[in-house]
């Protein structure tokens, strides 16, 4: 065969899948190939696709080390590690022909791919000899000798990664060491073949270092002043719970030891959205974090912040629906439902990070906002943001103080403002005063019921016209001051794609396969809703723009088509696109191809 | 008796009322409405200290008849207790008082009232039980007896859910039974559950005038009134007034010492009964349901559970009270941070 020639090296640009068995400690090992190469500079992402399962559903992690940045999964796999007997003729018939293969012999399966040069190692019966009863979780450390021996994978980057990955735990870190060790060993001295794929050390910016989004968006609620988590157990979110509840104490504790922030883990996603109400109502800062199904049951809560202004923070980490849906894969299919959440005419501040930096950021921003337009402000992440691990450079502290809006907290403050009522417009931008329970000052019962402009019951036309008016008017306010779209434009503005979230990962690499043939191509990456004023400016200026999303449907072409003005409608095209995987970019790029091709 | 024209914080009971009731002439929730008024203003409760909650119903629409110089919130159908809760972890120096419907509590929002007990709420939760749906025109509810019978329609025959029963049953800290018509007892009751610390819950018999006071209505006024069995006779002594200007009842009595300080003094009547026995508390209930009668008095109370609050662990500044200093942590700790997962 061709191996045997001189081979031609192909450098930081492949990827991996590994097909593994749920339950097995195979996550470990997965993140410490992920590491590894993070830890020598090369350009590295990490998708797990797991199943809704605690042990023994297979699951695949596709590692991929791109020179250009590229994230997204890729569209194939260059080297696919076999270590689930359940999905081994599967993964192995999916193949391209030329894919290294890495396969534990002990699983005692036939490899029959002439066309993939394979290597195989008893991983489990050497994982014994290290450890009988650990050696269904050990065995998997081999694979990471395996890959560290054939891609070249330094030593250094490796211990450093499994000292990452085990933090202060030495024993585990001296026997998964020594598994790694020996894998590589065995590689060493068994295998003669080489494999064109390598890894080589580029310049690592030291500052940088890989975070899931969900610990992301946990840290910066609490540099936000979170004062009450209520939180319902959802996957993918509740490691954005969990990461607040493992910081806070070091964080958050007061000088008499008590905390500054109350957790409560509800009975359900409805009773954790009226803690967030009850929280905002008394004037704290209160927060939950969910998934699609739990927005569905807090639906009606969301209708009562909006209407009786309390403000109020909620997370939608985005998994595949409806229903109960795909509950481990990602999707954009939330996003029109958060904006116009509950019965009635409802709207709906939403803001949309698209990298780890931005769930810090927004994870503290979130609170601002709310207390500042008292009403629900959402956060939107997926899965795929929220359970991967992304690069950082680090987070960036809070610019600006704590906006509390406006809150009356004592009569002289109230003496000031002329012809107050809880829902009067005294100034003019929709955004009414409010006091505190506790406070004395001007106490009303709060109600979901229409009421007039000093909170009073009412049933009165004009009245109730009046308000829901002025409630649009205040959310519309909100546009300019919400992060702008981050755009990046082209001198020839041909095409434009609009695009938001996690698509982030993928737009470089869809952007590269557009300009390959020949267009010119700019970008504008949505972070909030209502959308700023600079996306329809960006429209404007385009003559064709394609709304890129992971959905069906194509939500945000559809709140776009309802807001723009008439004469843009016709520019925008909806590619939208769901199947429960993290983006690839091939499939994108190919469906705007084909888009632009049919309306040309 | 001198009548008090001012309380022991000098206000006149005028600030503790509210607006007029929109409720039926005669409905028994504005009894209770007036006993709350007459409850916090005896006590002495400063009203900006204190947040009406409430559900969806006739019932959760009182607190706009009482109290109008507090904060409230009449928030959605059965899910005043999640609300109550965030409020309460924010400002834990309010004193929240509660009220809720039978359909409220025991149907739509069953979930989260059994959720608040388990957590020991430090609040008042006052059901105001009549046995049918007001505002939709009479539907029974499911706190209705079997074999009771509304104005209109059939009779009920599906066994009651007792609030009462399933409090004690999750562990409530403080529960009791009690009649819109007996303003002496559900004073006292509702004084003594202000001085509570943790849940306490008061489920009140409230006659609906419209649907429901027929004479085949359990729930009715006269059947209320002819199979009521009085657990004890009760005075409540605040903390501060001296016990020995209390008059000494002739007959046996106990003393329960309240949070705050306040007494409430238990006067036997027939069999005796030990509110601190959840056994014999259930037992009660049972007999009195089995004969269809309503067993009214102070059920069950312990005062060694912990609040919620307490269980968390939380600073005793309200957190709504904290500045950024103490909520945003500095620039060095998130440098320290960013530092750590840098592996420095």
């Amino acid at each position: 065969m061709e191996m045997h020639v001189k081979m031609e090296r192909i450098c930081n640009d492949f990827t991996i899948n590994i097909a593994t068995a749920n339950g097995t400690g195979s996550q470990s090992s997965n993140l410490i190939i992920l590491n590894s190469m993070f830890q020598m500079g090369v350009p590295v992402s990490g998708k797990n696709l797991f199943p809704s399962n605690i042990s023994g559903l297979p699951t695949w992690f596709i590692i991929r080390a791109s020179d250009n940045g590229y994230q997204s999964p890729g569209d194939k796999a260059h080297i696919q590690v076999l270590m689930n007997k359940d999905t081994w003729f599967k993964d192995l018939e999916s193949l391209e022909p030329g894919t290294i293969v890495i396969y534990n012999e002990d699983a005692k399966l036939p490899v029959d791919r002439d066309d993939c040069p394979s290597f195989g190692m008893p991983m489990t019966k050497m994982a014994r000899g290290i450890n009988p009863k650990l050696a269904r979780l050990m065995c998997n450390m081999y694979y990471v000798g395996a890959l560290a021996h054939l891609l070249g994978i330094e030593q250094n980057a490796l211990e450093m990664a499994v000292r990452n990955q085990f933090k202060g735990k030495e024993k585990a870190i001296e026997l998964n060491l020594r598994a790694i060790s020996e894998g590589l060993d065995y590689a060493t001295e068994n295998w003669e073949d080489e494999i064109p794929y390598r890894v080589e050390s580029r310049e690592k910016d030291p500052d940088s270092f890989l975070i899931e989004g969900n610990e992301a968006i946990a840290l910066g609620s609490i540099f936000g002043g979170i004062n009450m988590l209520s939180w319902y157990p959802i996957t993918p979110s509740s490691s954005l719970a969990e990461g607040i509840i493992q910081w806070l104490p070091e964080l958050r504790d007061a000088d008499d030891g008590g905390s500054t922030c109350a957790v409560i883990q509800a009975e359900d996603e409805l009773a954790a959205a009226g803690m967030v109400i009850g929280a905002g109502w008394a004037g704290g800062r209160g927060m939950t974090c969910t998934s699609g199904p739990g927005i569905s049951l807090m639906s009606e809560f969301i209708g009562l912040a909006y209407f009786a202004e309390v403000p109020g923070v909620i997370w939608d980490v985005n998994r595949v629906g409806p229903s109960t849906g795909l509950p481990t894969r990602t999707q954009q299919g939330d996003l029109s439902m958060l904006y116009e959440a509950s019965h009635g005419d409802t709207q709906h501040i939403v803001l949309i990070p698209g990298t780890v930096d931005e769930c810090f950021e927004y994870g503290w921003r979130t609170f601002d906002y709310a207390e500042r337009f008292q009403t629900i402000v959402f956060g939107f992440s997926d899965l795929d943001l929220g359970m991967n691990r992304w690069s950082t450079s680090g987070f960036e502290y809070p610019d600006s103080p704590m906006d509390r809006g406006k809150v009356l907290r004592s009569q002289e403050e109230m003496d000031a403002v002329e012809n107050y009522g809880r829902y009067r417009d005294v100034d003019g931008d929709g955004i009414p005063y409010r006091t505190l329970p506790g406070s004395g000052l001007d106490p009303i019962l709060y109600r979901g019921t229409g009421h007039d402009e000093d909170g009073i019951y009412s049933e009165d036309p004009d009245v109730y016209y009046a308000t829901i008016s002025r409630l649009k008017k205040k959310i519309e306010g909100a546009r300019d001051l919400l992060p702008a779209p981050i755009i990046r434009e082209e001198e020839e503005q041909q095409i434009g794609v609009i695009y938001y979230g996690s698509m982030e990962n993928s737009i470089t690499e869809i952007d590269d396969m557009l300009e390959s043939t020949g267009l010119s191509v700019s970008t504008c990456r949505v972070r909030a809703l209502p959308y700023h004023s600079e996306v329809e400016s960006f429209i404007e200026r385009h003559e064709k723009v394609i709304v890129l999303e992971i959905n069906r449907d194509g939500q945000m072409y559809g709140i776009l088509r309802k807001e723009l003005p008439a004469h843009l409608i016709p520019r925008l095209h909806s590619v939208a696109y769901t199947d429960g995987l993290p983006p690839r970019a091939r499939v994108y790029a190919d469906m705007i191809l084909d888009t632009l091709e049919v309306t040309a | 008796m001198t009548v008090m024209k001012l309380n022991v914080i000098d206000l006149e009971k005028s600030e503790y009322t509210g607006g007029k009731s929109s409720l039926c002439p005669g409905c028994g929730h504005d009894q209770i409405s007036n006993v709350i008024i007459q409850a916090a203003w005896e006590n002495g409760i400063p009203p900006e200290g204190i947040a009406k909650m409430s559900g969806i119903g006739c019932s959760s629409k009182t607190p706009a008849y009482f109290l109008g110089k507090s904060h409230g919130f009449n928030t959605v159908h059965g899910r005043m207790p999640s609300v109550t809760t965030g409020a309460s972890m924010v400002n834990r120096s309010l004193s929240f008082l509660a009220v809720s419907g039978d359909g409220d509590t025991a149907s739509i929002g069953i979930g989260q009232f059994i959720h608040a007990i388990r957590r020991n709420l430090d609040m008042v939760y006052i059901i105001e039980n009549n046995g049918v749906y007001g505002l939709t025109k009479g539907q029974y509810s499911a706190t209705v007896e079997r074999g009771s019978k509304k104005k209109k329609g059939a009779m009920n025959e599906q066994p009651p859910i007792d609030l009462c029963a399933m409090a004690i049953n999750l562990g409530c800290s403080f529960v009791a039974r009690s009649f819109s018509g007996s303003k002496k007892q559900l004073t006292s009751i509702i004084r003594a559950a202000m001085g509570h610390r943790g849940m306490a819950v008061i489920d009140v018999i409230s006659p609906c005038v419209t649907f429901s006071n027929n004479d085949e209505s359990y729930k009715s006024y006269n059947y209320v009134k002819e199979n009521d069995e009085v657990l004890h006779l009760l005075d409540y002594i605040p903390h501060f007034t001296p016990i020995e200007e209390v008059d000494i009842p002739e007959g046996e009595f106990d003393d329960i010492q309240m949070f705050d300080g306040s007494t409430l003094r238990l006067e036997t009547v027939g069999d005796e009964h030990d509110p601190s026995d959840p056994m014999s508390a259930l037992s009660a209930i049972h007999r009195a349901e089995m004969d269809n009668k309503h067993v009214t008095g102070l059920l069950y109370y312990d005062n060694s559970m912990q609040t919620a609050e307490e269980a968390l662990g939380l600073t005793e500044t309200p957190l709504s009270a904290l500045s950024e200093h103490e909520l945003r942590p500095s620039a060095d700790a998130l440098d320290d941070i960013n530092s750590r997962f840098r592996g420095n």
